[in-house]
């Protein structure tokens, strides 16, 4: 098949900028992932510990279907996919074009270290003599100027920091491969050459420009000689004096132009010969400077030559689309007034610190120690909100992630540092907003030595005789409270990326007042310019899941705009190399052993290790070869190609395993890519090392039992059926017909729209009816999309890929319906309530039907003077103990609405922590402002509602002020209760699918960090309020993020399958379907016959559960069958 | 509703062949599988019997075990036989039986189990000599009833299998109808009870009469014998555990093996069509065997004998019913029952699981659990 290539930019390679690149690269696209950092991961390569297992898992989002294009292995280590190229240490420096053809330049930092040489000895480091602090332990640790960015790469590759680093010199010659060129550094690059017959001209300007400036500063006191040097080596910049004696500075332009034509040169001239210098300019120089000239006046225009090179150096290509993922910076607690005393005070520390100080490669080897005494931490205080929800920092939005920060810290700190650790909380609203975060919250801090204070810090100062820190609070009483602990915790929030801003000006994408990036209505990653989507924290802070739904959201935004443009979907097939056909000769291996070290031991371990892989006789050669990763080795290793061996195992660096260097190798030899096994030689370890000869036997194993048969995946049905025609399901649609994907999209009702239909406006005053009719206008008038209204799907089976579903419509015969994935949108609505007197009278509603009111035009603000709204009714407790997260924002809303109708209203909100995260903060703030009235209420002590006959104030409403530590009383007109939201999804529907739900009877889905819009089961997707209670913005992220991953389904016209897939050898099964029962992934099923067991091979992970359970082999993995693990085994013990 | 019939006979074989035959007729059984004697020979096996006549020489009463046949009701009932059928049972096949159906390899929905109290049996060769003792083989299986029960010794020269000694569940539990015989005297007659609702309805329309209550002689006798056996099996499993601690004492207790695989053969349990013992995968490449020699200076032939009792032992532990038939197949008497019985008894323990017991308890392994024994896997 035939079809276009669409490319896109992901500029940012944290969390969600490698969630939108393997989205992109799974449906396809060739992805050019760049990081301004030296390093993959951002934030999340130091952090260590997840909420809410209190582990990694980042794994979890490597590719399920056609892993193969990829390389499972940690991604905290590296990401590795066909399709995606990997540029660290690279900006974006300019966009030129359109939507679906964007000229993006590329400023790419030159690496003084070449990656392919660096086998991560670290001798470099050793001689280094500069120490400075290590920002990946915040600070904690010192490194040198050449170091790792972070301890886990793969390929852990040196890099020397041009900040730090004062070029002495030291690391160039020890380094044993020679892959250290301090001169391709920076300015260094950037030879200059000073041609004055003055010395005392020549050596001031050695002096400003070299020693001061760092360029490379060449002198030559005359024309003959100057053009002498141009003549032997390349210079960037010539300045040149016009009155010399012998040859003038013109003639040497002249002659210089005809040796290196495209040569700066910058004329020197005295008062007198301006016009000769203006005449120069005529020849080609590019500009003049009239001695006596201070080195103001000459800097900027050598800077200016030399910023203009590096342009010329910029990487340009063409992308169809741009998906923004820059991230946000962390607050820095010193700047400003600093009333934590962060620096000052000794013991206090940041979250992302103490985040260090629990991790095994933090400051003391995950061992919780004060950082200056390093004495045991037995007793912490976090401290909320520092840089957040504080209009003295300019910050009038939540971080979002702090809380959730914090009670994991305090958690995992009490695991590592034990139970006699002690940590409290001071915070102002405990914010648990997303799913289950209210129930970790619980259930942490109802661990006995974790407490929560509500209060707002006073003063932070050192306790007087000891090494501690007495933090003073105004707990939510009023009063005073004091305390020593051991360390402070700073919880710091986010931070709009400076450099992002930049960025964004230069893009002309706006951004708001506190630099995070504006986007459309209803869309949390869609900036004002087409073309460019923001995923993650660019648009606003957000935690983890948040960004990775966001990240996915603007993968598939971008994909829509390649897809409009003209650009296909799926890659061009590769020209099929044509593969000797060797399945039926016995293996004659060719063994390639790489010799980077020279040294009677690395020799004799090579002699050992050769004549070991030569008694085996399917052995044919072995070869030893130097340093295969140069070119010149890599020349060697091709000139090794023969046709009389059949399979080639090379044993060198990691640098070559994770290179795609095995394909092309294959391809030199005509063979199949899995006849070619790569083992690497661990340098750490030694070549003699039990653990390399292990791992080269084992190699070798594998390649004699290789299997090369290969499943020709599942053929993919084309269409998707989304269930559920709200919000959530239209956009699921939309975003998957914009693909020229057909979908079903079912809906239960009569009409399409959901919780949309009887939603007035949002907080900012944005109708939603127009925008609803919008939609539905596009879903109907979708040539793609079919709509069936009033029906349910009553059944179904199949797997990713093609699934056979049943829907009933009412009045019409049952149909059923082939496609290829499922999304699931069937929402969910206001939960019911008969708490507070709901249902006996007129004057308590719940929040829709205020909104009901408003909207039909039904509330006479003009006959009322107070309105109670109370909150969390019955959620945040058993058994709805969840946030709904929507109705903070809501009660604000109406309020604000309510106070604009009618300034001299009365509004009191009774809450329990206000759950107004990220920008929607400042509404908050808004509130209070327009003198909103806010009572804060414990779970255990309700307010009391009671029904009064009084027409005037029909609602009493009594509770008890904590501020105050009074009872209160509220006579009010209308009482509106926020009973949250419940989930929609029928347990038979989920149950159809292979989908779960949770214990509240949400879509359960893969990983709630990883995987947040998707169920284990392959080829099912759920979004919207069905996954968790969102907004609406939200709920078109999720839809928008599970069409993106379904996509990835739906284009291809096959799911390839993976090598590494279980296999079921009919002949010796015996049906005991032990197999299917195990499959984590639902991946085996029983055929129609009931007489064998089948796999689907895109489903199936490979884990091999099957196969140990399985007692006769009968089921078995491919590549790992019991004589491939026997020989392996046999490798290993045989040392 | 019957729960219990009393069959009143001379004898308890021809009350039982009586009470069979009635079974069989009145419940419209096809076809059913007992103990029966051969027609060439004074020995027993199983019959899959139809002719009702056939039944006057059905003996599921004597001491002879010559396989377990769990594997033989599997082969009946894998799939729809077309036919209504019973079966005749000692505790250990009903167990056994019970493993293959969770493992798909039977069904119980068509047949009816009857289940008979065992006091033990006799290993092959015992029962050879046993048998050729007698004039007939109901003499012999007369003889064998006169004090089996009672819990005195058989005869002088063979006693129960090791494996019966150890036995801690002589009551067919898992049957639809259990025949009693513990404590009672055979002159008294038999006490048939149904255990399942299928039992009940068998027992309802034979139109025999109720049974009394449960013998207070019975619980004595059992509690007698389950004691006895309790002991037993504490001391073979103490000195089982003392040989086969290291894997010097493990291979020297399996040194006679000469990977007949008649242990796995006889298995009830080892329920593969092919053994991957027999397959390709362990005929290894000339090179592998002499690597081996090599790097050992010597290797026994035929290899893989301690990795083959280990894999058995890691796959069928689960579901040992020890019933013994592994040692009785030993051509060269290794005690393998016991081996397997200790075995089985840790690993079960540790699933928290009982081979054969309780049919809607799933055997380990089978489901994948995100979180379990986090000490042994270290996550």
């Amino acid at each position: 098949m035939d079809r276009k290539i669409g490319s896109a930019l992901v500029a940012g390679a944290g969390i969600s900028g490698i969630r939108a690149s393997i989205d992109l690269a799974q449906m396809g696209y060739r992805v050019t992932l760049i990081d301004r950092a030296p390093h993959m991961g951002g934030i999340l390569s130091q952090l260590d510990y997840q909420f809410p297992t209190d582990r990694c898992g980042m794994c979890r989002m490597l590719p399920m279907l056609d892993r193969d294009a990829g390389i499972q292995t940690c991604l905290r280590k590296g990401l590795f996919h066909e399709n995606i190229d990997v540029l660290l240490g690279t900006t974006l420096a300019a966009v030129e074009g359109e939507p679906g053809r964007f000229e993006v330049a590329l400023n790419q930092a030159p690496s003084p270290i070449d990656p392919d040489r660096c086998i991560g000895c670290g001798q470099c480091s050793d001689a280094c003599p500069v120490s400075v602090p290590d920002a990946f332990n915040a600070g904690l640790t010192p490194r040198k100027a050449v170091y790792l960015p972070v301890p886990h790469n793969i390929p852990n590759t040196y890099t020397i920091d041009p900040a730090a680093c004062t070029r002495c010199g030291a690391c160039e010659p020890v380094c044993p491969t020679s892959a250290i060129r301090l001169s391709a550094m920076g300015r260094q690059a950037f030879r200059i050459l000073v041609v004055d017959d003055e010395s005392i001209i020549r050596q001031s300007l050695d002096a400003w420009l070299g020693d001061e400036e760092g360029y490379t500063v060449e002198t030559a006191a005359s024309g003959p000689e100057a053009l002498e040097k141009l003549a032997a080596t390349p210079f960037h910049l010539m300045l040149l004096d016009i009155k010399m004696p012998g040859m003038d500075g013109v003639t040497v332009l002249e002659k210089a132009r005809i040796i290196r034509p495209s040569l700066n040169v910058l004329m020197m001239t005295a008062y007198a010969t301006v016009e000769t210098a203006v005449d120069a300019m005529k020849i080609g120089a590019m500009d003049y400077l009239i001695k006596p000239f201070e080195p103001e006046s000459l800097i900027p225009k050598v800077a200016a030559a030399y910023e203009a090179l590096q342009k010329t150096a910029y990487r340009r290509q063409t992308v169809g689309a741009i998906v923004l993922a820059t991230g946000t910076t962390c607050f820095d607690p010193s700047v400003g007034k600093n009333p934590m005393g962060y620096g000052i005070v000794p013991h206090v520390v940041t979250s992302l610190a103490f985040e260090r100080m629990l991790s095994g490669t933090g400051p003391d080897g995950g061992r919780l120690l004060r950082p200056s005494d390093k004495r045991p931490v037995k007793k912490a205080a976090w401290i909320q909100c520092v840089g957040s929800r504080d209009l003295q920092t300019g910050a009038d939005f939540c971080s979002t992630a702090c809380c959730m920060f914090a009670l994991k810290e305090a958690a995992v700190a009490r695991r590592v540092a034990g139970d006699d650790f002690q940590a409290t909380i001071i915070y102002m609203d405990l914010r648990t907003f997303g799913k289950n975060f209210e129930r970790y919250g619980q259930q942490t801090t109802s661990t006995e030595g974790i407490r929560l204070e509500r209060g707002r810090v006073h003063s932070i100062v050192p306790t007087p005789g000891s090494g501690d820190v007495t933090i003073r609070w105004t707990s939510a009483s009023g009063k005073i409270r004091e305390e020593c602990f051991d360390l402070v915790v700073l919880s710091i929030g986010q931070r709009a990326n400076p450099h992002t801003t930049a960025l964004a000006e230069g893009l002309g994408i706006d951004t708001d007042g506190f630099g995070f990036v504006k986007t459309a209505p209803f869309s949390d990653t869609r900036t004002l310019r087409g073309g460019i989507f923001a995923g993650g924290t660019l648009t606003g802070p957000t935690d983890i899941a948040e960004s990775v739904i966001r990240a996915s959201s603007a993968a598939v935004n971008a994909s829509r705009t390649i897809h409009r443009a003209g650009g296909g979907l799926a890659e061009k097939a590769d020209d099929l190399v044509s593969c000797r056909d060797v399945a039926c000769e016995p293996p004659r291996i060719l063994a390639v052993l790489c010799r980077c070290e020279n040294n009677p031991e690395y020799e004799k371990a090579l002699d050992v290790l050769s004549a070991r892989l030569q008694q085996d006789p399917a052995v044919a050669r072995v070869k030893i070869l130097d340093r295969i990763c140069t070119a010149q080795g890599w020349d060697s290793l091709k000139e090794t190609v023969s046709a009389t061996v059949n399979r080639v195992l090379v044993g060198a660096c990691r640098t070559f395993i994770y290179g795609k260097k095995t394909r092309g190798l294959a391809a030199a030899f005509g063979l199949d890519p899995v006849l070619m096994e790569a083992v690497a030689m661990d340098h750490h370890q030694g070549l003699a090392a039990p653990a390399t000869v292990a791992a080269i036997m084992a190699g070798l194993s594998r390649l004699k039992n290789v299997s090369m048969e290969k499943d020709q995946g599942i053929a993919v049905v084309n269409r998707a059926l989304v269930v559920g025609g709200g919000i959530a399901g239209m956009s699921a649609a939309l975003a998957i017909a914009d693909h020229g994907v057909d979908v079903t999209l079912v809906e239960a009702s009569d009409r399409l729209g959901g919780n949309l239909a009887w939603l007035h406006q949002t907080i900012d005053g944005t109708p939603i009816a127009p925008f609803l009719e919008d939609i539905i206008g596009q879903i109907e008038k979708h040539p793609k999309i079919e709509v069936m209204i009033n029906s349910r799907v009553v059944g179904a089976f199949g797997q990713a890929g093609h699934f056979f579903s049943t829907i009933e419509t009412a009045g019409e015969p049952t149909t059923t319906a082939e496609h290829g994935a499922v999304i699931l949108a069937t929402g969910g609505g206001e939960a019911p309530t008969d708490e507070y007197g709901y249902g006996t009278s007129e004057a308590v509603v719940t929040q829709k039907e205020l909104e009901t009111r408003i909207h039909e035009g039904r509330l006479d603000t003009d006959g009322i003077t107070a309105v109670a709204m109370i909150q969390c009714v019955g959620s945040r407790e058993e058994p709805r103990n969840y946030c709904s997260r929507v109705c903070c924002p809501t009660a604000l809303k109406q309020a604000l609405w309510l106070k604009s109708r009618k300034p001299d209203l009365q509004v009191y909100i009774l809450y329990r922590d206000m759950m107004t995260c990220g920008l929607s903060e400042a509404w908050y703030t808004e509130a209070r402002r327009q003198g909103i009235l806010f009572f804060q209420y414990r779970p255990d002590r309700k307010p009391e509602v009671r029904i009064t006959a009084d027409e005037a104030a029909p609602v009493s409403v009594r509770l008890h002020d904590p501020i105050l530590d009074a009872p209160v009383e509220i006579a009010a007109d209308l009482l509106v209760l926020a009973t949250g939201i419940q989930p929609r999804l029928p347990e038979t529907l989920a149950l159809a699918y292979g989908a779960e739900r949770d214990r509240d009877g949400f879509f359960l889905e893969a990983d709630s960090k990883w995987r947040p819009v998707e169920a284990l089961k392959a080829g099912v997707f759920g979004c919207g309020i069905v996954l968790s209670p969102r907004s609406i913005a939200e709920a078109v992220a999720t839809a928008e993020a599970a069409a993106g991953r379904a996509l990835a389904i739906l284009t291809a016209d096959r799911l390839p399958a993976a090598r590494t897939t279980a296999i079921v050898r009919h002949s010796l099964c015996t049906l005991c379907l032990r197999c299917i029962e195990t499959c984590p992934y639902d991946a085996r099923f029983l055929d129609d016959t009931g007489q064998r067991v089948l796999v689907n091979p895109a489903m199936c992970q490979g884990c091999g559960d099957c196969a140990t359970v399985c007692p006769n082999s009968a089921a078995i993995v491919e590549g790992f069958t019991h004589r491939s693990m026997f020989g392996a085994i046999e490798g290993a013990m045989a040392v | 509703m019957t729960q219990a019939i009393h069959i009143d006979n001379e004898d308890w074989l021809s009350g039982i062949r009586s009470f069979l035959a009635t079974v069989m007729d009145k419940t419209g059984i096809d076809a059913m599988l007992v103990p029966t004697r051969l027609a060439v020979k004074n020995r027993i096996m199983p019959m899959l019997v139809s002719d009702p006549a056939r039944l006057a020489q059905a003996d599921p009463l004597s001491p002879a075990f010559p396989v377990n046949g769990a594997k033989q009701l599997a082969r009946l009932t894998r799939l729809p036989a077309g036919g209504k059928l019973a079966a005749v049972l000692r505790p250990c096949e009903i167990r056994a039986f019970n493993e293959l159906v969770k493992l798909n390899q039977g069904k119980r929905d068509d047949v009816v189990i009857v289940g008979i109290d065992c006091p033990g049996a006799l290993s092959n060769t015992d029962f050879r000599a046993f048998a050729d003792r007698h004039e007939t083989i109901d003499a012999a299986t007369q003889a064998f009833c006169a004090t089996a029960f009672s819990g005195g010794p058989v005869d002088e020269a063979a006693a129960f299998t090791s494996a019966c000694r150890a036995c801690n569940h002589p009551t067919p539990d898992g049957a639809d109808i259990a025949v009693e015989l513990f404590g009672t005297d055979p002159t008294h007659g038999l006490t048939a009870r149904a255990r399942t609702e299928m039992g009940e309805a068998v027992l309802a329309g034979l139109d025999l009469p109720p049974a009394e209550a449960v013998l207070p002689q019975r619980k004595t006798a059992l509690t007698e014998t389950l004691d006895r056996r309790r002991q037993y099996r504490k001391q073979m499993f103490a000195s089982v555990a003392g040989a086969t601690d290291t894997i010097r004492g493990l291979s020297a207790y399996l040194a006679d093996c000469v990977n007949c695989y008649n242990c796995r053969a006889a298995c009830p349990v080892c329920y593969c069509t092919t053994c991957v013992f027999t397959t390709d995968t362990f005929r290894h490449e000339p090179f592998q065997y002499l690597q081996w020699a090599r790097r050992k200076g010597g290797v026994k032939m035929p290899t893989d004998t301690l990795f083959f009792h280990l894999t058995r032992m890691a796959h069928m532990s689960t579901a040992c019913v020890g019933c013994g038939q592994c040692t009785n197949a030993c051509p060269n008497d290794i005690p393998l029952s016991d081996l397997f019985s200790l075995v089985g008894h840790h690993t079960q323990e540790a699933f928290g699981y009982v081979a054969g017991l309780d049919l809607s308890q799933r055997p380990p392994m089978c489901g994948f659990e995100k979180e379990e024994y986090g000490e042994v896997v270290g996550i």
